[in-house]
């Protein structure tokens, strides 16, 4: 019972502030006569016949899987060489000033590149997508990995363990915290990639439609575009801090009795 | 290796330098010793002298400038097998994404044993410090003497001849010490075990070694080897209301004080 209301609180605390904006916003566009800012009404109407669900499959799932795929790769790319060039100290100091160079480039710049090389279609996205989500976790990971504990790292050697076996078995697992922070900004950094890609030579996408509302100024259908946007950025947030939750158990259980 | 057969530790003439901003810094002046198959050894000296220094010389975990240490006979480099090492910081020593059962187990994993054989190993350390409910739990979830004895069940996991602690006492209670201290000694009589414990404590050194080692000065000598004929088993009670326990810890404190 008590668990029960502490929930209803909880509930309350956060989404006070969010109904309160919607109905103040339903509220004051209602007798809206500027066509940049239609009611909200209006929107919602839209929203509903856009979203739930007849344009999902030509627009939110392309622009899903692009992220999904795109961001796969850069996890792989990312925590495969940065556990290397993490448990390599050579390694890393011959890569860092280009790894460095690179990631200093926003992102986004990169994409006619990509349009260059590859052309329009999905493969150029998903190659954007990974490429700029790699660097902030290839980043997370060779700080994650190199800056273990001095005090794990001898125990481990105590055991007489082989350095594959320090590397996988404590290297790696005391970065985990780390590289959950890199993967957070990678995400973030992804979904971006993700609708600045298609706004340029695409049809499908979120990105695209958005953009292609607006310059066929059908604005309510941008308003709802951008509304989903927010939505689905805010339901990946969530998705992603539910998967750090669990896999990083012991660090926060640690934190919290620290 | 015929010379050494009965010494389960030789150290011998060791030398350690560090080089430092102001210069060489040097800690450790030909030290000798030898460590007897099956007995308790306390090392202890003022603090800052180098009983870390030398404990980490002991278990391979670094290389001395001068002189050369040998664990049953073979020389060092690098940690060598069959030796167990708890170390000061326990709190940071157990790995906090494992569990208490698989921080037990990783010590055995170059050690060729089946998984069952592993469990049953862990389950037995456990046991044999008390803990037998506590497989499940994170480190972090235990108190600290609790953690201590995670530590040393990880240490008995594999079974070794040796163990070697730096000060494994250090940040608990004062009730909880006593516990740990009995721990110990039952465990090297369980498993017959060379124990070799550096530790500020002289009541503990004197309570639980048959051999003390003083280090003093600056590079560190040793200064005097003093032995322990207090009777085993040793008790709380008994043993440190032994005539001789007032009189070897007078004795020892003077030396580590530099009064004597």
């Amino acid at each position: 019972m008590r668990r029960a209301w502490r929930w209803v609180i909880a509930i309350a605390v956060a989404g006070w502030l969010p109904v309160f904006f919607i109905a103040w916003w339903w509220h004051a566009s209602a007798n809206s006569k500027n066509p940049y800012f239609p009611p909200l009404s209006k929107i919602w109407t839209e929203f509903k016949a856009n979203w739930i669900f007849t344009l999902v499959p030509v627009h939110v799932v392309p622009s899903l899987i692009n992220l999904f795929v795109g961001f796969a790769i850069a996890i792989v790319l990312g925590i495969g060489a940065g556990t290397l060039l993490g448990a390599s100290r050579t390694g890393a100091r011959y890569t860092e000033p280009l790894i460095d160079f690179i990631r200093s480039i926003p992102p986004v710049a990169l994409v006619p590149i990509f349009i260059l090389l590859l052309g329009l279609d999905a493969k150029m996205r998903i190659a954007s997508i990974a490429f700029s989500a790699t660097f902030p976790i290839l980043l997370a990971t060779i700080e994650g990995v190199r800056h273990t504990n001095p005090v794990l790292l001898e125990t481990a050697q105590t055991f007489r363990l082989t350095n594959q076996q320090i590397l996988w078995r404590v290297r790696v697992p005391y970065a985990k915290p780390t590289i959950f922070a890199g993967l957070q900004v990678g995400l973030q950094i992804a979904f971006v990639v993700t609708i600045a890609s298609e706004y340029l030579g695409s049809g499908f996408g979120l990105g695209a439609f958005t953009l292609n509302a607006t310059d066929s100024f059908l604005i309510v259908d941008a308003w709802t575009g951008v509304i989903l946007l927010g939505v689905l950025g805010y339901a990946l947030s969530l998705v992603f801090d539910a998967v750090e939750r669990v896999s990083l158990r012991w660090y926060y259980g640690q934190k919290k009795l620290a | 290796m015929e010379k050494s057969v009965n010494n389960a530790i030789t150290i011998d003439s060791v030398s350690m330098e560090y080089q430092t901003a102001g210069g060489t810094k040097r800690v450790l002046h030909d030290v000798s010793y030898q460590v007897s198959e099956g007995h308790f050894v306390s090392i202890v000296g003022p603090s800052g002298v180098g009983k870390t220094t030398l404990l980490r010389l002991l278990t391979g975990l670094a290389t001395p400038t001068n002189g050369s240490i040998a664990v049953r006979g073979q020389e060092l480099h690098g940690p060598p097998q069959g030796m167990a090492v708890v170390l000061q910081d326990y709190t940071r020593s157990l790995m906090p994404w494992l569990t208490v059962a698989k921080n037990i187990a990783l010590p055995l994993k170059r050690s060729g044993l089946s998984k069952s054989e592993v469990a049953e190993r862990v389950m037995s350390s456990l046991e044999e410090v008390g803990l037998s409910g506590s497989g499940r739990s994170y480190p972090w979830q235990l108190s600290g003497g609790m953690q201590q004895r995670v530590s040393i069940a990880r240490a008995i996991a594999s079974r070794p001849s040796i163990l070697v602690m730096d000060e494994p006492f250090a940040s608990v209670d004062a009730q909880t010490r006593f516990d740990l201290e009995d721990l110990v000694l039952k465990v090297r009589a369980d498993f017959d075990i060379t124990t070799l414990m550096v530790t500020h404590d002289i009541d503990e050194a004197v309570y639980l070694s048959d051999e003390i080692v003083v280090l003093r000065g600056s590079p560190a000598e040793v200064r005097e080897v003093v032995s322990i004929n207090i009777p085993f088993p040793r008790s709380q009670v008994a043993s440190r209301n032994d005539p001789q326990f007032a009189h070897l810890r007078t004795r020892v404190y003077a030396l580590v004080r530099g009064l004597e």
